[in-house]
């Protein structure tokens, strides 16, 4: 009798684990953008995505954003000035339905990073990212610091050297 | 007659070292501020249109701090140290006295925009927009600055004080200054929105990066900040009728 429950009790359990096995990926997303998002320092680019609903029921709530890794570092970029729109709220997803994502972001800083998309739906404790997608930002290259070293520097003397000469003039004409 | 009381004042201020160092100071700031957007590590990150925009600001702010400050004492200077009396024993008319003094404080800006053209010049360079930056800089100043003088006036007839003077001229200016820097989120609420639009300064700011960030850069694209600057400019100069019209019915002593 005691044996028949322990049986029972252990398929019961395993019954139990099974949703959470099958439960791992019912989004599935893929960064749509090349593969290295190269550019300079100042640059605006767009990050774009797609997620897609692999499950035949409506998913609802979901947020995506993205995670940024400095390659040197090895830590986590903070995006406050990185990108304007942190994360993308979907309401629904209808099953099988893809929809697009879209980020612009601001190159802040050169260097070697790495990008992923993750998506957290709501009541899912497992959340879904895209591959990784490594870009290098290169310095950039000042305007032209050599043609405003000659006015920022010659305008003040310029007129420094006006004043003298109006105030000699000036001392001159009383004496 | 007009023409004695501006020759006056300009050689007022610019025949003497002391009175021609706030030009050499202004200057510096220009060539700071221009030399860091373009070499600076962070800051020549922004978008050339951008660096204009604010360059831009600075420019037409440090004018109308100096105006301000000019402004408030060029009349009062006059009644405070009484020679007011013997200016209008010579046959000039108080119209004179107010359009020379008008056209002195204006001249000013102008030094502060001919100095500042070298600067708009080499951070435009290469932008297609330095044309319009130094024709929209100049406009939207001149007119800004035309408005914020008579305002000044008016205050001066009013008070007589140049203390006074200097110190409601400064308020204003911040209250107007401050919110025009504010984000455009701060603007979105109606009271925002309404002191947006009738702000001299924030019109002003706000047709500069129309023109430099958002391309707009013919006059009909820029009426709605345009025209709030003309109102601007007309009501202050109604105002400073109504001033002087109390300043000549009370005298030039007045009794208190």
């Amino acid at each position: 009798m005691v044996l028949i429950w322990v049986c029972l009790h252990v398929v019961a359990n395993s019954v139990e684990a099974e949703p959470q096995a099958s439960d791992k990926s019912p989004l599935a997303v893929q960064i749509g953008s090349t593969r290295s998002l190269n550019g300079t320092a100042g640059d605006y680019v767009t990050i774009t995505a797609q997620i897609r609903n692999t499950t035949s029921r409506p998913i609802d709530k979901v947020t995506t954003y993205l995670s940024l890794a400095d390659e040197e570092t090895k830590l986590p970029v903070d995006l406050e000035d990185w990108s304007a729109e942190k994360g993308l709220f979907i309401e629904t997803i209808d099953a099988g339905q893809t929809l697009p994502l879209q980020w612009k972001i601001h190159f802040v800083k050169p260097g070697a990073y790495s990008l992923i998309v993750v998506a957290e739906a709501a009541g899912n404790d497992v959340p879904q990212t895209s591959t990784i997608t490594r870009f290098y930002v290169k310095p950039k290259h000042n305007l032209n610091p050599g043609h405003v070293l000659p006015v920022a520097l010659g305008m003040p003397v310029v007129l420094l050297f006006i004043m003298v000469i109006v105030t000699y003039k000036r001392n001159s004409k009383v004496a | 007659m007009f023409r004695y009381i501006w020759i006056k004042e300009m050689k007022g201020e610019l025949f003497t070292w002391k009175s021609t160092l706030w030009l050499i100071i202004s200057s510096l700031l220009l060539s700071f501020t221009s030399y860091s957007f373009l070499t600076n590590k962070e800051l020549c990150l922004l978008d050339q249109t951008e660096m204009l925009w604010l360059l831009g600001e600075i420019i037409v702010g440090t004018g109308l701090l100096i105006v301000a400050i000019d402004a408030s004492s060029t009349v009062t200077g006059e009644l405070e140290n009484e020679t007011v009396e013997s200016l209008f024993l010579s046959p000039m008319t108080l119209c004179d006295f107010v359009l020379g003094k008008f056209l002195a404080c204006l001249t000013l800006w102008g030094f502060i925009f001919i100095v500042s053209v070298p600067y708009m010049l080499v951070t435009s360079a290469g932008s297609r927009l330095g044309s319009a930056f130094i024709s929209y800089v100049f406009l939207l100043g001149t007119l800004v600055v035309i408005g914020f003088i008579l305002l000044v006036f008016t205050l001066s007839f009013l008070y007589r004080s140049s203390k006074n003077t200097l110190t409601t001229s400064l308020i204003i200016l911040m209250a107007l200054a401050v919110p025009a820097v504010f984000s455009s989120t701060l603007k979105n609420n109606p009271f925002g929105w309404l002191l947006s639009k009738v702000n001299p300064v924030d019109n002003a700011f706000s047709a500069l990066d129309n023109v430099l960030v958002d391309g707009q850069t013919a006059l009909s694209q820029n009426w709605p900040f345009l025209l709030p600057l003309l109102i601007f400019c007309l009501l202050m100069l109604a105002f400073m009728a109504y001033s002087v019209r109390c300043f000549s019915s009370e005298g030039i002593i007045r009794n208190e």
